[in-house]
């Protein structure tokens, strides 16, 4: 579980079957792959069913699709993005009803951009978990020029919007579903902070 | 009490902001003791003397060119220094209301607020605005209410709902700001918000605030100072330009600190509001120079106290690591004891 100093990064759960509900919506991609088997033996063995999105999107290249497509008495939708899978999973809120349970699982910003949508429509805090997996990517906005860049690994990058030089800070936004990244050389031009990779 | 406006000061490009003596000798100064933690120095909002704390909101002699300095800011880049959720117009009306009464009850010599029903009249002479407007109807004002009344006030202001048993920001005019982001911490709650600020979570401040603030009632504000540091009296020193405005923090030398280094006291009237049950947080920045502080000899032997024993981990978030050196040694010269007792101490060790 990724657990870090930065207070405004959000507490992750660990996918186990909510009480109460009627419908479970399982969305989740690359090596998230791994909980939604796990979650899923836990729910057959109460005799529950659910619904499984899938992306196969994935920064690490885990891939479970062959084993969640093995599955008895579930239905799988498949999706090449996190995008693709996103705007699906709008499109099932939309139509959900009361005893609707959501669970997700896969990288921060996956995480964090299915948030921004299951926000949306206003879900309680126990009707949703979310388990983060795989690597300790980051998704980052850049202050001056609102430009979003997945997959940042180091404390120090170039905004491919604005060319600047950046410094992630250790701050997040769950409105934004990301860290925010500044001009790493504003007070002196050419004077870097330390080079580091992030969250290691 | 009549105010003399200074109708054409500037807070950029040539920085003519200047305090006259009398705005320096009512300033609300943030430090009673020689050395400063954060803690919980809330009190009561009530009216104490003629300085700051008399007005609910305090306007003082920079009013007319601090709402020019907001409205250049805000439409140099629109959407950056305002946000508002839709969910928070009941609060916006409330805020409008409470700032216009409070104007007008204070300082009736510059507004104006006749009301029948829902059929308002607002008047300020200040910047020349008479509008006639339905209260609870957007429509009726050139801008959402938030905005119509605070391009009208001093300070920033941000509005918090509550709600899960803590505050989240819900909207906010910040054309002030101290190196935030206003987008970014759009949505925010207590704990996320206060994230980067050292070492408030670990004395348990920060938990004891917030249960007290959720205890805040309609008709009985609280109040309380905060305080930073800046190059030059510039208001907007947003996360967004930062590379306009950082390479300042290497200006500064033991020599010119008194003229550059500004000490920035922020004066925070919070009111729980009566419809929408949110609170305000108004964040009202007074700017003086270190040579407007040392007009006061009192003052400028405890601001050098102060900054020369400050938490490395305070200055590193307030943003002067670069400059806190040069201003201590500036101040040093206001302080000519403390430098022998240092001294002393050393000779006994």
């Amino acid at each position: 579980m990724l657990i870090t100093g930065i207070k405004s990064r959000p507490v992750y759960d660990l996918l186990r079957p909510l009480p109460g509900g009627k419908r479970h919506i399982v969305a989740g991609q690359g090596s998230g792959g791994r909980a939604m088997l796990r979650l899923l033996d836990e729910l057959a063995d109460l005799g529950q069913q659910a619904t499984l999105l899938y992306s196969e999107e994935s920064f690490s290249g885990q891939n479970f699709l062959a084993q969640l497509q093995q599955q008895p008495a579930v239905e799988l939708r498949v999706y090449a993005s996190n995008q693709a899978l996103l705007e699906d999973l709008k499109g099932m809120l939309g139509q959900a009803r009361m005893g609707t349970r959501l669970y997700l699982t896969g990288s921060e910003s996956f995480l964090g951009t299915a948030m921004q949508v299951y926000t949306a429509f206003d879900m309680n805090r126990d009707e949703v978990l979310r388990e983060h997996s795989g690597t300790l990517v980051r998704r980052v906005w850049c202050v001056h020029c609102d430009t979003y860049t997945e997959n940042v690994t180091q404390r120090v990058y170039q905004c491919p919007g604005c060319d600047l030089t950046l410094v992630v800070r250790d701050h997040y936004s769950r409105r934004l579903a990301a860290f925010q990244a500044v001009k790493a050389d504003a007070e002196v031009p050419g004077e870097l902070p330390q080079a580091e990779e992030l969250d290691t | 009490m009549t105010i003399k406006f200074n109708r054409d000061e500037t807070y950029r490009d040539d920085y003519t902001f200047a305090n006259s003596p009398e705005t320096i000798a009512r300033v609300p100064f943030p430090f009673p003791d020689d050395d400063y933690m954060y803690s919980m120095n809330l009190e009561p909002h009530v009216s104490v003397g003629d300085g700051a704390f008399r007005a609910a909101f305090d306007i003082d002699e920079h009013y007319i060119s601090e709402c020019r300095d907001r409205a250049i800011t805000l439409e140099k880049d629109p959407g950056m220094h305002y946000v508002s959720a839709p969910h928070m117009m009941e609060a916006q009306w409330d805020l409008l209301e409470l700032i216009m009464e409070s104007y007008a009850r204070d300082y009736p010599e510059y507004f104006t607020l006749e009301r029948e029903g829902r059929n308002w009249h607002w008047v300020n002479r200040l910047l020349e605005i008479d509008d006639h407007f339905t209260f609870g109807d957007p429509a009726t004002l050139p801008f959402e209410p938030m905005e119509y009344i605070t391009r009208q006030a001093q300070g920033d202001w941000v509005l918090q709902e509550e709600r899960d048993g803590t505050l989240y920001w819900g909207a906010g005019i910040a054309t002030q700001r101290a190196d935030y982001s206003l987008r970014f911490n759009l949505g925010m709650s207590w704990e996320e918000f206060h994230g980067p600020v050292p070492l408030v979570k670990e004395i348990g401040m920060l938990d004891r605030a917030l249960k007290f603030l959720l205890r805040l009632r309609i008709g009985h504000p609280v109040r309380r100072l905060n305080w930073s540091l800046t190059v030059n009296p510039r208001l907007e020193v947003s996360a967004e330009s930062l590379p306009e405005w950082a390479p300042d923090r290497t200006i500064v030398t033991p020599e010119n600190a008194g003229k550059r280094v500004y000490l920035r006291i922020e004066l925070q009237p919070l009111h729980r509001l009566p419809r929408s049950n949110a609170i305000v947080f108004p964040i009202r920045t007074y700017l003086l120079s270190l040579e407007d502080i040392a007009t006061n000899p009192a003052w400028a032997r405890r601001m050098h106290r102060v900054l020369k024993t400050l938490n490395q981990e305070l200055v590193d978030y307030k943003g002067f690591s670069r400059y806190r050196d040069a201003a201590v040694e500036w101040l040093s010269q206001y302080d000519k004891e403390h430098g022998k007792e240092d001294e002393g101490e050393r000779k006994a060790g």
